[in-house]
């Protein structure tokens, strides 16, 4: 064990021990000036005061990752943001994206896009926004956020808000944006429930980014979507496109509209009124739900194999007699395989209705009900609604919002999302097995870890969108040549 | 438009010509105006508001009829009388003189160059503005004979991109399940149009379009949403740009406050801090639960047995006690002993802010006001987990008929009121639900008083009869507190007049003294005027 280690472990315990707090005081008064040798941070005073809790902080910027003690942190949450911020935070593709520019100046789509932060000690800022990516790599670092949240790119800096009449500050463009999380499931799920989820209800996600991803592309044209672990309970959705981004909050209710079908609160037992012929986007929805319908209800979620479970699906079907029927056939044998009570039930409702009657294809209701993605609707419709943003770190998981691949979103698990510990601990399994001699070329740190396929895939969504913008550039300058 | 040069021209014009529009050669082929470019003509500042307050007239009864969710008989009726009223406007064929079809078509004209005035200063004013002049144009657009109908698209030059017959027979099988009815197999006689789906927003939203690669396919029998589109379009873009060269009027002392004027006068009641009841305190809002309306009280019963609602719930529910008078430190100590789990700290940190944010105590200081019938019914509908929105609207009907059961209402009464809903009319049922509980409330009240001799039960109901639909869930709570306090004061009054409560002399010595006797007084008027209300309905 070095020196460093034991160093480290003290001041752990004195940080977890507030009688001690002399101590660290001391420690960091010594560790402050050496701040100052290292780091080019301007005004160290300005931040502490501001900050109360920052002094405790400016410390950890002594130790690089290459600390064999550096996992030692890992119970500090404070610490674990600020070397995400530091070290793993894919800032260069982020800023390229959010600039939407093949310049690397900043752009007013930067520039003048709202940033939300989430501190430790639960202070929210609203209306940040940043002049450059290194102002905001900075005071990421220096604030630590536990969330960042991102806004609408507005007319004016954000920031600048209180220097204009109310009002003046309107909402330009912003992607949109989808938002589901498995609490709207609760109702239906049976395996995990609030904030807990686990590979079995996680199939919800997989069919919800399935179809919510193919309608996007195929009926609205649009290209360029990133799918993202919401580090929780959820995913989120960026649509990218030029035209996504400036739509108004009427043509963002119109899509969400479009795709919503599961309605109703928590009083209404039926949600789904599908009409006798569906629409075309429904028709292949309907492909894929079928797909995971017996996987996701009959074998993970289990919704037929007691009386409590199937009541619940039995309520959804507005007429008694047919509800009798059905519950008396599957008491008389309530062993036999749910895969055969559902074609049970599908056959008491062919017998039970003529082919005119609202009730006939119930079982799509159900089905849709039980398997239809389900939207936050006011996170998509209105532009100015803050999302957090992906390459956050969950606060109560500590895991990483990662892009999904949607090719392969059937393979996303989500408990294996990295964790800053994790990413620690594989940077300096790296640096052991690649000592530096020079020659290397230099990689940045989160390349040295499992987050380097993440990070790929973001690239590769930004990538996509500096290739539309130089088309569109291209197209212009053509254009203006014919004249 | 009404710029400075035109306006001294006015004030030359006006002594000169006196009050009358001079005519020039301004067509209106039709009667449906794009009012692309604005009249230049003289006017009376008196014809001026006039010409305003007409339209007002025909847009406010426009928008009213629609959110009473009307038929659709009910509505043409409602709104053809307001029109006749206040601005007619006559076919082409029908036999009027032309200068004065062109009178009525110029005062239309006219009327919404002013109104576009008066309602370009802010974004609410210009929405409001904008809805209600798309409903008209709608309205009036789907009234309009097809030959008009297709003069005036000509003259506009419309285009938009028809698909091809060899397109059409690629995506039949795609457009034909939206084709009504739907056991047609052939799209021959059916022309289509390529549209960007922005376009045509509420189409895509109601899945009644095909939509692919970002184009919407839309039938020639959509085809007014395409004009209604353009014209909204259009109107929007232009009260942008009235609303910035406003301020250059400012110094107009004539025009000026007219135009204020006419925008504060019909955007009906809001209910601020009414405060009904006088001061309420926190742990008041238990005991005034009886005159909640149904939606406050199931928010309120869920609030006690979750001990937490979720955010829509809050917003309705806070804002509806705010405005029978709770004040922000009462609400703070209501919310807080509401949610029992949580510590102070935890509340203070995550939900006090949004508290002081609604009595506009913090961010942009807006004093919220509480949310109206129409903005539950339409807006926000409850998702799972939610308590909030109209039991009337989001309530499932087993439901609804529990609900209904636990408050006593009877078979038929229940059937009554769910027929109403069936067709929609919530607010309408909301409305009955009041009366038949009310009715109820003031049986038990009179029983209570052990034979105190006043009108026994029968004439409750006519007495209890509200005044009006059921707009504003304040209102509902407003109305109900009222007339428990005027029977309640009325009653002891009786009371203590020996209970000689029918003599008249008993009756006219009450008028003066007792606070809640004109609402009493009003209601008994009411009577008739709820059976109006039934028939319009």
């Amino acid at each position: 064990m070095s020196d460093m280690d034991v160093d480290q472990t003290s001041l752990g315990t004195a940080m977890s021990n507030s009688s001690k707090a002399v101590e660290v005081g001391q420690l960091e008064a010594k560790e402050d000036e050496l701040d100052h040798l290292f780091d080019n941070l301007d005004d160290v005073e300005i931040t502490k005061a501001e900050n109360p809790w920052q002094t405790k902080t400016t410390s950890l910027e002594l130790f690089s990752a290459k600390d064999s003690g550096i996992d030692h942190l890992a119970g500090d949450s404070l610490r674990q943001f600020k070397l995400f911020y530091r070290h793993f935070f894919p800032a260069k593709p982020y800023f390229q994206w959010l600039n939407y520019s093949n310049s690397p100046i900043p752009s007013k789509n930067f520039m003048n896009r709202e940033f939300s932060f989430f501190l430790m000690d639960e202070t929210f800022m609203r209306y940040q926004s940043f002049k450059s990516l290194d102002e905001l790599k900075q005071e990421l670092t220096r604030l630590c956020p536990t969330r960042i949240d991102l806004g609408a790119v507005y007319n004016i800096r954000p920031k600048d808000k209180n220097m204009v009449r109310s009002g003046a500050l309107t909402a330009v463009s912003k992607e949109l944006v989808f938002d589901i999380d498995m609490t709207d499931y609760d109702e239906i799920r049976t395996c995990c429930s609030g904030g807990d989820v686990c590979t079995k209800c996680w199939e919800f996600m997989t069919v919800a980014m399935k179809i919510i991803d193919t309608a996007l592309r195929e009926d609205f044209g649009f290209k360029h979507l990133l799918w993202v672990y919401s580090g929780r309970r959820g995913v989120h959705c960026w649509v990218a496109d030029m035209r996504a981004r400036v739509m108004t909050n009427d043509q963002r209710k119109a899509i969400v509209q479009y795709l919503e079908v599961v309605k109703g609160g928590a009083h209404q037992v039926r949600k789904v009124k599908l009409p006798s012929t569906l629409h075309p986007s429904l028709s292949r929805s309907r492909k894929t739900l079928e797909n995971h319908f017996r996987n996701l209800m009959f074998s993970s979620q289990d919704i037929l194999t007691t009386p409590k479970q199937w009541e619940k699906v039995l309520a959804i079907i507005p007429d008694q007699a047919i509800q009798d029927e059905i519950r008396k056939e599957w008491e008389s044998a309530p062993t036999r395989a749910p895969a055969e009570k559902w074609e049970n039930l599908k056959t008491i409702i062919d017998q039970k209705t003529n082919v005119k009657s609202p009730l006939r294809a119930i079982h799509l209701d159900i089905m849709f009900q039980y398997t239809y993605p389900r939207l936050d609707d006011k996170v998509s419709i209105d532009i100015r609604h803050l999302l957090k943003s992906p390459f956050c770190i969950h606060p109560k998981t500590g895991r990483v919002c990662v892009p999904i691949p949607i090719e392969t979103c059937d393979n996303f698990d989500p408990t294996s999302a990295p964790t800053v510990p994790q990413l620690v601990k594989e940077l300096n399994e790296y640096d052991e097995r690649h000592p530096s001699n020079g020659n290397s070329p230099k990689l940045q740190d989160w390349q040295k870890t499992s987050l380097r396929k993440d990070v790929e895939v973001f690239e590769q969504f930004v990538k996509g969108i500096m290739h539309d913008i130089s088309d569109r550039k291209r197209d212009d300058a053509s254009k203006s040549l014919e004249f | 438009m009404f710029t400075q040069a035109d306006k001294k021209n006015s004030r030359k014009q006006k002594l000169v010509s006196g009050a009358r529009i001079s005519y020039n050669d301004v067509p209106y082929p039709t009667r449906l105006n794009f009012y692309m470019s604005p009249p230049s003509l003289e006017i009376s500042i008196e014809e001026f508001e006039q010409f305003a307050l007409d339209r007002m007239q025909v847009l406010t009864t426009l928008l009213n009829a629609q959110v009473r969710n009307m038929t659709s008989e009910q509505l043409d009726k409602n709104v053809d009388a307001a029109i006749r009223k206040y601005m007619p406007m006559h076919k082409n064929t029908s036999g009027i003189p032309q200068n004065q079809l062109m009178d009525e078509r110029r005062k239309d004209h006219v009327s919404h160059f002013i109104l576009r005035l008066a309602y370009s200063r802010s974004q609410e004013l210009r929405s409001w503005f904008l809805r209600a002049e798309c409903a008209l144009f709608r309205y009036r657009f789907e009234k309009e004979i097809l030959s008009d109908q297709l003069e005036f698209l000509e003259q506009q030059n419309l285009s938009w991109k028809k698909v091809s017959d060899d397109d059409k027979s690629l995506l039949k099988e795609k457009l034909l399940p939206l084709i009504k009815p739907h056991n047609n197999t052939n799209l021959d006689g059916v022309t289509y149009f390529e549209v960007d789906f922005e376009r045509v927003t509420g189409l895509v939203g109601r899945r009644q379009v095909y939509v692919q690669g970002g184009k919407a396919y839309v039938p020639l029998a959509d085809q007014v949403v395409l004009v209604l589109d353009e014209f909204k379009e259009r109107l929007a873009h232009a009260l942008e740009v009235t609303g910035k060269i406003l301020p250059r009027m400012e110094e107009d002392d004539r025009l000026m406050p007219v135009l204020n004027n006419i925008n504060k006068q019909y955007l009906g009641r809001e209910f601020t801090t009414s405060a009904i009841a006088g001061e309420i305190q926190a742990q008041d809002v238990d005991n005034l639960k009886v005159h909640m309306p149904l939606c406050m009280e199931h928010l309120h019963n869920e609030l006690r047995r979750e001990k937490h609602t979720r955010h829509g719930g809050r917003m309705q529910y806070g804002l509806f006690l705010k405005g029978i008078g709770l004040s922000l430190e009462q609400a703070l100590i209501f919310w807080q002993m509401a949610f029992e789990k949580l510590t102070p700290d935890q509340f203070n940190k995550q939900y006090a802010y949004n508290i002081r944010h609604s009595y506009g105590m913090e961010g942009k200081r807006t004093d919220y006001t509480p949310f109206s019938c129409r903005h539950i019914i339409q807006n926000n509908a409850p998702g799972p987990g939610d308590h909030h929105g109209c039991p009337f609207r989001h309530f499932s009907a087993p439901n609804l008929r529990a609900t209904l059961a636990a408050h006593h209402v009877d078979d038929f009464d229940t059937e009554d009121i769910m027929s109403l809903v069936q067709g929609r009319h919530f607010q309408i049922a909301c409305t009955r639900y009041y009366e038949v509980t009310r009715a109820r409330m003031l049986d038990i009240a009179t029983e209570n008083l052990k034979g105190g001799g006043i009108n026994g039960g029968q004439g409750n109901t006519g007495m209890v009869a509200s005044q009006e639909l059921i707009e504003h869930p304040n209102q509902f709570f407003e109305q109900s507190y009222l007339l428990m306090q005027s029977k309640e004061s009325s009653a002891s009054i009786a009371k203590s007049g020996n209970g000689d409560f029918m003599d008249g002399q008993a009756q006219s010595t009450l008028q003066p003294t007792v606070k809640g006797q004109y609402t009493y007084k009003k209601s008994g008027v009411q009577t008739s005027s709820h059976s109006n209300l039934d028939m319009e309905l």
